[in-house]
């Protein structure tokens, strides 16, 4: 690279003077009118909310939204939710939900993008074709999917009674055992395009003369893949997997729409249980603890995501 | 002599075969992709051209045997109140839509800028914290956000929609954008600021016209992300006129639970704009994607 990158400019200033923290603001105030719009937006809708929640967690709320009434009880909530069973129940979906969604979202996604690498023809339509589940809104897909698997017109339940492999149609998500992961294969139609896109866009940063040179070498195609494409997208990989990771976590609207957690809580997860708390049952103190640990989860996680992010950054500013 | 000739052939037709069999494994599998992302998209158009009789039969009609575009037609008529609440949800998701794009590339646009070009103290720890939004769960900020309307009396608002979606585009859109800004050369400003121009001139001058690729690429996301949010303005919006369409759509077929062919009309309707959009200009979000996540 030859060119002076602002980047380049800016870690250039940063060392030619050090002292003086206050000083150096000043010197930057105007710099900060850019940000500032940006930041004033997020403190509204974030800062506050985060202080908000920590409070509430801390009190007995009364139903409804008469927050006056409120009554210290310091960590009860905390202490009623983690000896509570539905919460063990509702974590160890979480788990499942959030690993299996981002594990096999990730897979085929790669492997889409691996095999739509190699150019041929109708190579554009079937890529958008196959991006279409993610543009869509979740509520279409989850109402859509939701119709494939009706237990008594659906289209897969009737696929396997045509095919001899049932004798009636299966009920997918009114069963406590096989809600889940029906709700993850809907999850994963949704979200594999997402990792598709991601990789696509790392395979064209693997160099061609290094994957021909290991083919002149003799490396078979799985050793190339092995040896070469794969130590290039590590970056790519743990910044996909961890953004689908959070957003598997966060999930609210298809198992919300479709089955509303049930059947016996079956497949409610963080989310769609803390909701149900705050707004079906009003229980806000309850939620807003739960929503804490939530965030203390989150905030774990954040931490790899940083950095993931400025280890490639660090990779860049030595190159 | 002659095994040794004989055996470099044969070697590398093995090795040939093996790459067909990788490929013929892609192929293989693109088809299966294919089948999987497909077949509930068909299911959703074959469904929504039935009768509500027709689509309630086992073994179902794969192919309608009275095709009939009923629904839709009861969904876009003004005259019934069917068609009048679906077109005042679609107006209502179009206007919040379009207005939070706008704010977004706004807001987004000189945030992004001064992360890529100056170096202020706090820069790293503010555009991580930006970046952390994305961590967070809508429900966490739900319950104080509630209030917070209600404080601001923005309960049953857009405004409320719009200022809440602006913050989660937000994040993704200024990380976007910081990677085009640290494409541009810096140079180009350079010389277009001694010939006179000022640092505000050489943005618009030189810099925005360089990076519309990554403000498309934003708008575009900003766009999707607002249309398609359910979960805000599901607990925001309580009057049946101010409703954005996935909210609507819910509250209409949690009454009609039957009318499958409605709802598959309805869902389909939903989704033309933000498809339409993306395929028109996905171009530039996959080259956005590639320039400021992956390069990164």
């Amino acid at each position: 690279m030859t060119i002076v990158t602002g980047k380049a400019e800016a870690r250039r200033r940063l060392q030619s003077g050090r002292s003086g923290a206050l000083r150096k603001i000043g010197e930057h105030r105007a710099d900060y009118a850019y940000v500032l719009p940006a930041i004033a937006v997020m403190l509204i809708v974030i800062a506050y909310p985060i202080y908000y929640t920590i409070e509430l967690s801390f009190f007995k709320t009364p139903p409804g939204l008469q927050l006056r009434d409120k009554t210290f009880i310091g960590f009860d909530n905390y202490t009623a939710i983690l000896t509570s069973e539905v919460f063990w129940k509702v974590t160890w979906n979480t788990l499942i939900w959030t690993l299996g969604s981002t594990l096999i979202s990730f897979v085929l996604g790669f492997a889409t993008a691996l095999a739509l690498h190699r150019a041929f023809i109708g190579r554009g339509v079937l890529r958008a074709i196959l991006i279409i589940p993610w543009v869509i809104s979740a509520v279409a897909a989850s109402y859509i999917w939701k119709w494939i698997y009706h237990s008594d017109f659906g289209i897969i339940g009737a696929a396997l009674v045509g095919l001899g492999l049932a004798d009636r149609p299966p009920n997918f998500i009114d069963s406590v055992s096989t809600v889940l992961p029906s709700l993850i294969v809907v999850n994963i139609w949704r979200e594999f395009p997402f990792a598709m896109i991601m990789m696509m866009a790392g395979l064209q940063t693997v160099p061609e003369q290094l994957l021909r040179a290991a083919q002149v070498d003799g490396a078979s195609a799985w050793q190339r893949f092995w040896h070469v494409t794969f130590p290039h997208l590590r970056n790519v990989s743990t910044v996909t997997i961890l953004l689908l990771a959070v957003a598997n976590f966060n999930s609210f609207i298809i198992p919300w729409i479709m089955t509303g957690g049930g059947p016996s809580n079956a497949s409610h997860i963080w989310i769609t249980h803390i909701y149900e708390l705050a707004f079906g049952r009003q229980r806000w103190g309850v939620a807003s603890a739960y929503s804490v640990l939530l965030f203390l989860i989150l905030m774990t996680l954040g931490y790899f995501y940083v950095r993931a992010l400025s280890g490639n950054e660090r990779k860049e500013g030595s190159a | 002599m002659s095994t040794t000739a004989e055996i470099a052939p044969r070697g590398l037709s093995r090795r040939r075969m093996r790459v067909d069999g990788w490929r013929w494994a892609g192929r293989i599998f693109l088809v299966f992709m294919l089948l999987y992302t497909a077949v509930p998209m068909i299911w959703m158009l074959i469904t929504s051209i039935k009768s509500g009789f027709a689509a309630m039969q086992f073994p179902p009609q794969w192919w309608p045997d009275e095709p009939t575009l009923a629904s839709y037609e009861k969904l876009l008529d003004p005259q019934n109140s069917v068609g009048q609440d679906f077109l005042r949800f679609f107006w209502n998701s179009l206007f919040v839509s379009t207005v939070t794009t706008i704010l977004s590339v706004i807001v987004a646009v000189p945030a992004a800028y001064a992360f890529s070009r100056f170096s202020f103290p706090g820069r790293n720890f503010l555009f991580f914290a930006v970046l952390l939004r994305n961590m967070f769960p809508a429900v966490i900020f739900l319950v104080p956000l509630f209030i917070l309307m209600r404080l601001l009396g923005l309960m049953n608002t857009h405004g409320s929609l719009i200022l809440t979606y602006l913050t989660f585009g937000l994040p993704l859109a200024i990380w976007l954008l910081k990677g085009f800004y640290d494409n541009i050369p810096v140079q180009l400003e350079q010389a277009a600021r001694i010939d006179g121009a000022t640092r505000f001139q050489a943005f618009i001058l030189i810099v925005m016209p360089l990076s519309t690729p990554g403000i498309i690429a934003t708008a575009i996301y900003s766009f999707i992300g607002a249309w398609n949010e359910y979960i805000y303005a599901y607990t925001f919006l309580t009057k049946n006129d101010q409703l954005t369409l996935p909210v609507g759509i819910q509250r209409f077929f949690s009454e009609n639970t039957t009318d499958f062919p409605g709802l598959m009309a309805a869902s389909f309707m939903m989704s033309v704009p933000v498809v339409v959009l993306f395929l028109v200009l996905q171009r530039y979000f996959v080259r956005a994607l590639t320039e400021g996540a992956v390069k990164h």
